[in-house]
């Protein structure tokens, strides 16, 4: 029997999304500050009448919605989806105000694929927007890689018990410390000293480059944003390849593969636990996979002669696939170039690395390095106990910061997650070719937007049919949140009006 | 199952008038001046490369000197003569190609496309690579000499009088609202835990 949610139910989950809402209205300061001083005037404007939308409905709800309840796991699961959801409709004001997006779904698409640290945009002539709406697409991506609820959770919420179920709705479910807070906290000491660092790096490389000081500031600021939470959002429309730099690229593989890895890593590695770089189940699954598609797409490129040497054509390769392996999305050729120069191979295995994906508790989308190690590790172990004796107790075990045993309730879970993409995956791919693209390039896009990478192979565009943007916007939120929480909201819908 | 059916149709039209009421107006947007065009050569590199071709585009961003040469970028989409700012239909996204030219040559552009410019319009003769084995394997074209064919000016944006308005008028009513739950709205908040030392 479905029960119907109490009132009691509908004001905690509106009292916590309105929470996480008047944090993204507050986050908005930030571009409007950007435009202040660029004395960018009525794009100032934009941003009043967004942040004002924000914390109106955050206010709003908050008002609306008061209640000492505290927050249950389908709440935290519903605030999370929910949350993210109207983030996206409200996120979108600036974009569309802009006058750079075609219709208001097309500006949704854009935020969507912001949070969800995808990268793919529908915002037309990137190449001479403002500054604060680049600064409000890079901060989206930075703040989603982050998870917005994490901010929230840092900033608004007051130590609730509750507090960590929406954490785990987020796609999260790593606790680096005994409180969630504290957890939230941790992952931003992290970020923010990777930011430090890495936009130091890329301005002093821009500067180098011949960039004004202005710009190669901000180009390092974004550049490191769109790396570190893997989103692949850039501030020219040429991508990465605006740079023409060797140095700009190596920098930017070590954040984008960096932002990739679980922050449970990161934390191990600040705390002082270096081998476990070494050790890790993720980091292992990703060198293999990441060496065996580089693998493909070389002997492909290498066999159509797309490139003079070996050199050139590793370079190229080897940035196309960590940039799609890490579901990052930054890419120094041609979006059409996949098709018109890379061909077949080079299109089926930049596929297969974003299918795949990175690190769990990450920026990253995809399946993820922990899934592929766990389901290899489970039929290595039946192909063990099959060719043992019958009373062999076969046992096997992964590392991730500590050694875990192999159960079938583990095994479970990963094969249950990982077939959820595939569907997903084959699902776009499919409805791509039904609208008459060719299947390779609509399995390629279709799996970008899934597994929230970004790269393009020409699929994605302003005149794209509107149900396959609406069918992106739906797979880049399942697949950032990991199905669950999404799966919740819809649960919580249907709820309310099947419930008794 | 009526109550099914009332969800799916409000979603149905919800989601259709959000999409309509999105929807701007569409014209004819700006034609490439080039033939082949940046597109073109993207879609047929082969057929293109190392052949000489005459490129014509609004110089965009910056120029980036690196010794004796630059990098500047030209693009020849539906905003190289005028940008969204200043009224141009939405045509898509931008398209272009990196040029390589002696650096004295990039000099005689003045003024760059952004936010709060267009940029020169410049033509450029060289050679198309598919795959440029001096710059890593890059698409790009080098050249060897620029002439500038319109000079770029200011792309004026000014606030529009009727979105001041609604934010002032939003503004008020978030500042009246956040008034309004710091006085009742903070009886539904749970009181900070005390730790028990």
């Amino acid at each position: 029997m479905i029960v119907r949610p109490r009132k009691e139910d509908h004001l905690v989950i509106g009292k916590y999304t309105g929470k996480v809402i008047t944090g993204v209205g507050l986050l908005m300061v930030v571009p409007m500050i950007t435009s202040i001083v660029l004395g960018e005037w009525d794009t100032v404007v934009d941003f009043v009448i967004s942040i004002a939308a924000c914390l109106i409905f955050g206010f709003g709800t908050q008002l609306l919605c008061r209640t000492e309840k505290d927050l249950s796991w389908s709440h935290g699961l519903v605030v999370a989806s929910g949350s993210w959801g109207m983030a996206t409709v409200l996120g979108a004001l600036p974009h569309w105000l802009s006058g750079h997006e075609g219709t208001y779904l097309d500006a949704m698409f854009d935020v969507m694929s912001g949070y969800t640290t995808t990268g793919l945009y529908l915002l037309q002539d990137l190449d001479h927007v403002s500054y604060g709406l680049n600064m409000w697409r890079h901060l989206l991506t930075y703040a989603g890689g982050q998870g917005i609820v994490v901010i929230a959770l840092t900033f608004l919420f007051k130590g609730t018990a509750g507090a960590y179920k929406v954490y785990v709705g987020e796609g999260k479910d790593e606790r680096l410390l005994p409180n969630v807070v504290q957890t939230a906290r941790a992952i931003w000491l992290v970020s923010l000293a990777w930011l430090g660092v890495g936009t130091l790096a890329l301005f002093i490389t821009g500067m180098a480059l011949g960039q004004e000081p202005v710009r190669a500031f901000l180009h390092g600021l974004w550049v490191f944003m769109g790396a570190w939470s893997t989103g692949g959002f850039a501030p020219q429309s040429y991508n990465t390849m605006w740079y023409h730099s060797l140095t700009y690229e190596v920098i930017s593989v070590v954040i984008f593969i960096a932002g990739s890895f679980n922050f449970a890593l990161h934390w191990a590695v600040w705390t002082g636990k270096r081998k476990e770089i070494l050790r890790n189940v993720e980091t292992v699954s990703f060198s293999i996979t990441l060496t065996l598609t580089v693998l493909i797409a070389t002997f492909g490129l290498a066999k159509a002669g797309v490139y003079p040497d070996a050199m050139t054509l590793f370079r190229k390769a080897f940035y196309q696939l960590a940039s799609g392996h890490t579901t990052t999305g930054f890419s120094t050729i041609y979006s059409r170039a996949f098709v018109t120069q890379w061909g077949p191979v080079g299109v089926m295995a930049t596929t297969i690395a974003m299918a795949i994906g990175a690190s769990a508790c990450s920026t990253a989308g995809g399946i993820k390095g922990i899934r592929m190690g766990v389901i290899f590790k489970a039929f290595m172990q039946d192909i063990r106990k099959a060719i043992s004796p019958e009373s062999a107790v076969v046992r096997a075990k992964y590392h991730h910061v500590h050694d875990v045993y192999l159960e079938d309730g583990l095994v479970r879970s990963a094969m249950t997650i990982t077939i959820a993409y595939l569907v997903l995956y084959a699902l776009t791919a499919i409805v791509g070719t039904l609208y008459g693209y060719d299947f390779l390039q609509a399995a390629f896009e279709g799996v970008s937007a899934a597994s929230n990478t970004g790269l393009s192979c020409g699929v994605t565009s302003p005149g794209m049919p509107a149900v396959m943007k609406v069918l992106y916007i739906v797979a880049m939120w399942l697949g950032r949140l990991e199905f669950m929480s999404v799966f919740a909201l819809a649960g919580y819908a249907v709820s309310i009006v099947r419930g008794k | 199952m009526r109550h099914w059916l009332r969800l799916v149709v409000a979603f149905v039209l919800g989601g259709a008038l959000v999409m309509a009421a999105g929807c701007r107006a569409q014209g004819t947007p700006e034609p490439s001046p080039n033939t082949p065009s940046s597109s073109g050569l993207v879609e047929e590199p082969k057929k293109y490369d190392g052949s000489t071709v005459t490129f014509t585009g609004e110089a965009i961003g910056e120029v980036m000197v690196r010794g004796e040469n630059a990098w500047v970028h030209l693009n020849d989409d539906a905003y190289y003569l005028k940008n969204v700012e200043e009224g141009a239909q939405l045509g898509g996204y931008n398209a272009g190609m990196p040029v390589w030219l002696p650096a004295g040559e990039a000099g005689k552009i003045t003024t760059f496309g952004d936010y709060k410019h267009e940029g020169d319009v410049v033509t450029v003769t060289g050679e198309f690579h598919a795959a440029c084995p001096e710059h890593g394997g890059d698409m790009d074209i080098h050249a060897t000499a620029l002439e500038v064919v319109q000079p770029g000016h200011r792309a004026a944006d000014p606030i529009k009088p009727g979105k001041a308005v609604l934010a002032v008028a939003l503004a008020l009513l978030a500042g009246a609202l956040f008034a309004a739950n710091r006085v009742w709205g903070q009886r539904g908040e749970i009181a900070p835990r005390v730790r028990k030392g």
